[in-house]
């Protein structure tokens, strides 16, 4: 026995499970094929069809497969239309936990996507969506994630929404943070978890490692 | 203005953002690497201060400092017998699971990537020989693949400096290099045991036909993607496997920030990854 040669070349695709349409259409089909291997190869040649996404977002809802649904996420966030975001916003909706923390993740390598529709996440009605959308901000690549904590920070009545946003603001808050942060400690002065949170953004903030100019 | 400095909180916050996009924690004793590097890249993007410069590096939308932070923060060399305890895992652990698993007669095939240089394909190939018996009765295909062709063909010439080859043993260094002006040179029959092939991993048309591997070296390469070509990196790893195939990554990386495709695999001398299902 020994080392032996044998360059991939493109013709050993005739015999494997990529044949057949790779058109629009026939990946779209190949989307529910029952072989996961066919339907993860169709959602990864979708990603470059703007047209995908609806189909897309409709067979990530029943797919049971962990590799195809990976494959379909990251073909959404490759085209990142209009109808993948706002796929993305009812996922966060779902009673899923799996579906919703995919789509924080999605949503995290989209800021200028995002971005636009931050502000209507963050006064959500449902105080769990708000929470979400401030997970989304934890990795979001945006200059206005600090003014955004700072509106939740300044009008959230609940005390979970203001506390992840605080712990947040923790990391990411600059001297422009102080006097919510102020205020927020006065307006839940009997909670103690913000109190030790505030304080602890406070301490982060302070101008001691900014006075370097 | 006077020159920036890095404050204990200023370290602490660079810190846990730092490992969390990038799997890289640097403790207190990293400190003076770690300021040198930060002081180096407020003055190059002229940021006035530590705060500022952090502002940039986790809002700018394109990412672009993050990624010149990240080049300058990892160290980009190879040599040969780098990080030589998964060379241990593969031919300990890894060859024999795999073998125990084969029905039938085809060869074992390893794919490496980023090529680069050719060290490592030639270390793998060194160990095979040396380190592990079973290649008597089975075939073996190395294939490795870089985007660089210049680099290719530097690692077809096998052609490495003195330092490059600081790692190998002795006896190895006799039996497979000739001494040259520059350095040294691989000998033939090792050069040929090894198929060096142009692909971009990023590029779905050039990863096709690359499937059925067993395992998949790809060190140090995808810390330097964004987080959606890592995961589709790890989406393309996935189908280039076998079921029950291996992939190693560098000691800094983990998979499992990434992508939740694969298992971990702890075996005696490193943690590997392996696709799940059933072994042909």
């Amino acid at each position: 026995m020994a080392f032996i040669k044998k360059s991939p070349e493109p013709r050993n695709l005739a015999d494997d499970e990529r044949t057949g349409s790779r058109d629009f259409e026939g990946l779209i089909c190949k989307l529910d094929d029952p072989d996961s291997g066919v339907r993860r190869w169709a959602a990864r040649d979708l990603a470059v069809h703007p047209g995908a996404s609806a189909a897309l977002l409709g067979r990530l809802e029943r797919e049971n497969e962990v590799s195809v649904r990976e494959v379909i996420l990251t073909a959404l966030v490759r085209i990142a239309d209009l109808v993948a975001v706002a796929g993305f916003v009812s996922c966060l909706r779902s009673e899923d936990a799996n579906l919703r923390n995919e789509a924080i993740e999605a949503m995290k390598s989209l800021p200028v996507e995002v971005a636009p529709i931050m502000r209507g996440l963050l006064v959500d009605q449902d105080a769990d969506v708000r929470i979400f959308a401030i997970n989304i901000l934890e990795s979001l690549r945006h200059p206005d994630v600090e003014a955004w904590l700072l509106e939740v920070i300044e009008r959230d009545p609940m005390v979970n929404v203001c506390g992840t946003a605080v712990d947040l603001l923790s990391e990411v808050g600059s001297s422009a943070s102080h006097d919510a942060l102020e205020r927020l400690k006065a307006r839940f002065a009997a909670e103690p978890y913000i109190q030790f949170a505030a304080d602890l953004a406070l301490q982060r903030i302070a101008p001691a490692s900014d006075g370097q100019k | 203005m006077t020159a920036a400095t890095i404050s204990q909180d200023d370290f602490l916050k660079f810190q846990e953002y730092f490992y969390r996009k990038t799997g890289i924690r640097f403790e207190d004793s990293k400190r003076y690497f770690v300021d040198k590097r930060l002081l180096e890249r407020i003055g190059h993007t002229e940021s006035a201060n530590f705060r500022e410069y952090f502002a940039r590096l986790r809002f700018e939308a394109g990412g672009s400092e993050l990624q010149a932070l990240v080049n300058l923060m990892t160290v980009n060399e190879t040599y040969f017998f780098r990080e030589e305890y998964q060379f241990d895992c593969l031919v300990n652990s890894i060859l024999p699971d795999i073998v125990a698993r084969k029905r039938d007669k085809s060869p074992i095939r390893i794919w490496v990537l980023p090529s680069s240089s050719g060290e490592e394909a030639y270390t793998i190939a060194m160990c095979l020989i040396e380190r592990w018996p079973g290649i008597t009765d089975h075939d073996v295909e190395i294939i490795s693949s870089d985007i660089d062709t210049k680099i290719l063909a530097q690692a077809k010439a096998g052609l490495y400096s003195a330092r490059s080859t600081m790692h190998v043993p002795e006896a190895y260094l006799r039996k497979y290099f000739t001494k040259t002006a520059g350095g040294f040179q691989i000998d033939d029959a090792l050069r040929s045991a090894v198929d060096f092939t142009r692909v971009n991993l990023q590029d779905p048309s050039d990863v096709r036909p690359y499937r059925n591997f067993d395992i998949i070296f790809c060190r140090n390469l995808l810390i330097y993607f964004d987080d959606v070509s890592r995961k589709q990196a790890a989406e393309t790893f996935y189908d280039a496997l076998q079921p029950g195939g291996y992939i190693l990554l560098g000691h800094s990386e983990s998979m499992s920030r990434i992508s939740s495709l694969f298992q971990i695999r702890k075996f005696a001398d490193a943690i590997v990854y392996q696709r799940p299902g059933v072994g042909k």
